[in-house]
């Protein structure tokens, strides 16, 4: 009994520091795209299998990068460059554009309407939706 | 197509004249060198740069690239329950043929050879609006002998969107067929988890089209799931085809697929990837002998592949089922290919291993068949680089008279990425 309590304790705290991790990164549209968003769709736009929306990136090998595909992709780095390969050389897709930092991504999703990025939630302002983690 | 003469064992023609020794010598040489070259670029660029690299200032002109370097050795094989050497064609074997398209065959006696799959390819994309764009991709190969050593236009082509959001796009110009799963980033090395795609499955004498393409995608409603559809029509002519003059006659043989039509629909949730392909074309091969030999005209031909993919997890799972179809009781002309493969990977960090079989067989006597079992590591060293170590065990289960290439066991390593 008081091992299960320890596991239920455990898995309790890893849950809440995986939430951490991403609570600090927001999915973002343009203020005045009222779509629905779902994380899939949002996977599926940065991993070139729909233009619905044109995704934005942050810079390869930044933190922020690795932790969005990780936990809404759910791909690790390789697995979205060999992806990508595929597509950039057989033209079926064009690669999201990338953006210096969480700043300049906003502005971009501020001034595109179909755009789709991802930044820290304390860039968050009025100029941007967030679509995912849902509220 | 690969039995297209039937029971014709080897055939040593010395008709035709072929480019003299030397020269092809020093072609060779230069291709090597250019290759060698282009390689260290490669590395150095991919290097200092993850992207693409912007060749103007508004970043609409780019270029990007892909390589492979591949050894492989054949660590030993057999024909006929004799494990003596043999010759098949201008081969010394046992060896083994990891490449059908430029005919990339391993020979034991060469020990561990660089030559036979190691390439550098180039792609230059300008955008000239948001809508439309032209691509070209150039290809150096170190063993090329369609085209010596000046690099394959692998793909030549524009593309246009009617908005730059449309779920539609028109491409046209030089293209490589979306034939099965891999055909058209057969080379792309680094989007893969083997050293290359099964060559049991990926063996035929024509890969590129001239022509045009549809293509269409989609979100299916709010689910998971996008569609993907694309239809093409064109037609390619290969003089001094690779496949069909090293490996089958012996002689030069001209090869063109005329009024290709084929089309494609794939969907995928992220998880699971299927894929389900049909094309048909008219076939034309002529050996150029004195007088020249017509192996079929005009010959309706059919190849269909489907295709299931699964990445769940750190689950890797690739299947394929293909096949190739060209019959006519009338003429006595019955190849019929069928092909698979099944591989299982699991991916532990930056490793993953995986298990593959793969299968071909035509249907008629003498019968042409080939089996793998292999088994690959892939290692994502560093960011666009993977260095990739696999292990094949070929059976050669062919009913030929004589000794085609046997059965083979084969070591490569291989350097893949882009930049």
């Amino acid at each position: 009994m008081k091992k299960n309590l320890l596991g239920v304790a455990v898995s309790l705290a890893l849950t809440s520091i995986c939430s951490m991790a991403y609570a600090d990164l927001v999915v973002v549209v343009n203020a005045k795209n009222t779509a629905s968003v779902t994380k899939d769709q949002i996977t599926q736009s940065f991993l070139g299998s729909t233009n619905t929306f044109s995704p934005i990136d942050q810079p390869d090998g930044s933190p922020i990068r690795n932790e969005f595909y990780k936990t809404v992709a759910e791909k690790d780095p390789s697995q979205v460059r060999a992806i990508w390969s595929k597509l950039v050389f057989t033209g079926k897709a064009k690669p999201p554009k990338q953006f210096a930092n969480s700043e300049e991504v906003k502005k971009e999703v501020a001034g595109n309407m179909n755009a789709i990025g991802y930044i820290e939630k304390s860039a968050v302002d009025s100029s941007v939706r967030v679509v995912y983690p849902a509220n | 197509m690969k039995n297209s003469i039937k029971n014709s064992g080897p055939k040593n023609t010395h008709c035709v004249t072929y480019p003299a020794r030397a020269e092809v010598r020093t072609m060779r040489k230069i291709t090597s060198m250019l290759l060698a070259t282009l390689f260290l670029m490669a590395l150095f660029l991919a290097h200092t740069v993850a992207h693409a690299i912007d060749l103007d200032d508004s970043g609409s002109f780019t270029a990007s690239g892909f390589y492979s370097l591949t050894g492989a050795s054949v660590l030993g094989g057999q024909a006929q329950n004799s494990s003596a050497p043999w010759m098949y064609q201008q081969w010394n074997c046992p060896c083994s043929i990891q490449n059908w398209e430029y005919v990339g065959v391993y020979e034991k006696s060469k020990g561990f050879e660089i030559n036979q799959e190691s390439l550098v390819g180039v792609q230059l994309r300008k955008e000239f609006t948001n809508t439309f764009s032209v691509t070209g991709q150039f290809v150096m190969r170190a063993q090329n002998p369609n085209n010596s050593s000046s690099p394959s236009v692998d793909w030549l082509y524009a593309a246009w969107s009617p908005s730059a959001d449309s779920p539609i796009t028109v491409e046209a110009g030089r293209l490589r067929i979306p034939l099965y799963y891999y055909s058209d980033y057969l080379y792309i090395g680094y989007s893969y988890p083997w050293v290359r795609p099964p060559p049991d499955v990926y063996g035929w004498p024509i890969y590129a089209y001239d022509g045009a393409n549809i293509s269409y995608h989609t979100q299916i409603g709010s689910s998971a799931w996008t569609m993907n559809a694309s239809a093409w029509a064109g037609s390619y002519k290969q003089t001094y085809d690779a496949y069909d003059t090293l490996i089958y006659y012996t002689t030069p043989t001209t090869e063109s697929w005329d009024k290709m039509l084929g089309s494609y629909v794939s969907f995928t949730n992220g998880i699971v990837d299927l894929r389900a392909m049909v094309m048909k074309y008219r076939d034309n091969t002529e050996v150029q002998t004195q007088p020249v030999t017509t192996i079929v005209s005009n010959q309706f031909t059919r190849i269909e592949g489907l295709s299931a993919n699964v990445d769940y997890e750190n689950w890797v799972v690739r299947g394929e089922i293909d096949r190739y179809q060209q019959q006519a009781q009338a003429l006595d002309i019955d190849n019929v290919y069928k092909y698979n493969l099944l591989g299982v990977g699991y991916k532990i960090g930056d490793f993953t291993p995986m298990v593959t079989h793969s299968y071909y067989t035509t249907i008629t006597e003498p019968i042409e068949s080939q089996s793998t079992n292999s088994l690959v590591v892939r290692w994502d060293f560093r960011p666009n680089t993977a260095l990739k170590v696999q292990y094949d065990d070929n059976k050669d289960e062919s009913h030929y008279a004589y000794k085609f290439f046997g059965d083979s066991r084969l070591l490569s390593v291989s350097l893949q990425g882009t930049f």
